[in-house]
């Protein structure tokens, strides 16, 4: 059954008032009233109360990251590429960490070699000084000795010069050889020469005596 | 607590512009909100509110405190929405599916995959009702219903009398529950009559 005030924009705006608590004594009491007679007022009511709450479910949305990593996803192959990759660079790290350690170990091996030998030395020259200066040396003796020396010495000298006398010379011999060798072959190639363009010309000569003599004979 | 937002629209007519700052936060959510649920359109709702916001700074100057801070900051960006909805029937007439696809709706809560598609469900169903009202209606029905502006500050916003406000909504509501309860919507409860 419809309601009698159903055009009535008063009792409208005092349903509107009550449904969002905004009337006041006076509305309410007016809307109490009338919906205490009226049944299709009473039902409406109700009716909009769950307009209101079906309203409700259109959320707003909300913001949106810039950004989420949750929403990163990375394909399985570059996943396996970059652990092999990983694995390829641990790999690489741990074999130059060995090397290195390597190098470093045999470099210190041979810096306390060296420290070794050293200390050797420097163990002999203080034993040495230990000992005290030699003996004084006989000066004819030591004349001697090193005209010896001097007199090997030149000889071994002169040898040497000798036998890169002789080398030079024999090289010197072969050299010469080698050039006569090449200016006879320059010689003969070039008689060759000389030889064929006279050969050509005769050839080209007796051509044209023969065209003439072969002239003369037509005009005759 | 901070300043009113009377306080506020003072301090910056006073010369204080940081207090506008002040008023930008305090209400650039919902301008915003009350922007995307007229438009169908965050990208637009963002724009609508910046825009909102810059009139209404360049204004203050003149502004009368005759209404409320807030209900002509939305005063301003209604106008600026039925702006934007009178090019777009201009251009082409926004068809209701097209305001259905401008977005997904993230509901706040997290509920289980079945309820949460149910609400999406719901949310559709109530967002394209609330479309389908004639504009004067679907404005006060937003602007009661999710912005929570008083009929006065309706009133103000809109630029029309208090009771034209009621008679609207009244009107915007009846015609939800129509649609509503045809989708199968529409949670009305026995009420047993008052006792006399």
């Amino acid at each position: 059954m419809d309601c009698e005030r159903v055009g009535d924009e008063g009792l409208q705006a005092d349903k509107m008032d009550a449904l969002y608590g905004e009337a006041d004594a006076a509305a309410r009491a007016r809307v109490e009233a009338h919906l205490a007679g009226c049944d299709a007022c009473r039902e409406e009511m109700a009716a909009l109360r769950g307009v209101r709450r079906d309203l409700r479910e259109w959320a707003l949305p909300a913001a949106r990251p810039s950004f989420t990593p949750r929403g990163v996803v990375v394909p399985r192959w570059l996943a396996a590429a970059a652990v092999l990759l990983f694995l390829f660079g641990a790999t690489l790290g741990v074999t130059g960490y060995v090397s290195l350690r390597r190098a470093l170990v045999a470099q210190e091996a041979r810096a306390a070699e060296a420290e070794r030998r050293h200390r050797e030395e420097v163990q002999a020259l203080q034993a040495s000084l230990a000992r005290g200066p030699a003996a004084p040396l006989d000066a004819a003796t030591v004349l001697a000795g090193l005209d010896a020396r001097i007199d090997e010495r030149l000889r071994a000298s002169e040898a040497r010069q000798v036998a890169r006398l002789d080398t030079r010379i024999a090289g010197w011999e072969e050299r010469a050889d080698a050039q006569r060798r090449v200016d006879m072959a320059r010689v003969a190639a070039s008689l060759s020469y000389l030889d064929g363009r006279h050969g050509q010309q005769l050839a080209r000569t007796n051509e044209l005596m023969g065209y003439v003599l072969e002239a003369s004979a037509q005009k005759r | 607590m901070g300043r009113s937002d009377e306080e506020l629209v003072e301090a910056c007519q006073a010369g204080e512009a940081s207090a506008f700052d002040v008023l930008v936060a305090r209400w650039e959510d919902k301008i915003r909100g009350a922007a995307y649920r007229f438009l169908g359109s965050e990208e637009e709702a963002k724009d609508v509110a910046q825009e909102a916001f810059l009139k209404a700074y360049r204004a203050l100057g003149g502004f009368k405190r005759e209404a409320r801070f807030s209900s002509w900051l939305y005063q301003i960006a209604t106008n600026l929405c039925r702006d934007r909805l009178r090019r777009r029937r201009t251009r082409a007439a926004v068809s209701l599916e097209e305001l259905e696809e401008t977005g997904p709706v993230i509901v706040e809560t997290r509920p289980g995959a079945h309820e949460q598609l149910q609400q999406l469900d719901l949310a559709r169903l109530v967002r394209r009702a609330v479309y389908a009202l004639p504009e004067e209606q679907r404005e006060v029905v937003i602007l009661k219903e999710y912005q929570g502006l008083t009929f006065l500050e309706i009133a103000q916003a809109l630029d029309v009398p208090v009771s034209t406000a009621k008679t609207r909504l009244y009107r915007g509501l009846g015609q939800l529950r129509l649609r509503l309860e045809r989708e199968g919507l529409g949670g009305e409860s026995a009420v047993p009559a008052p006792a006399r």
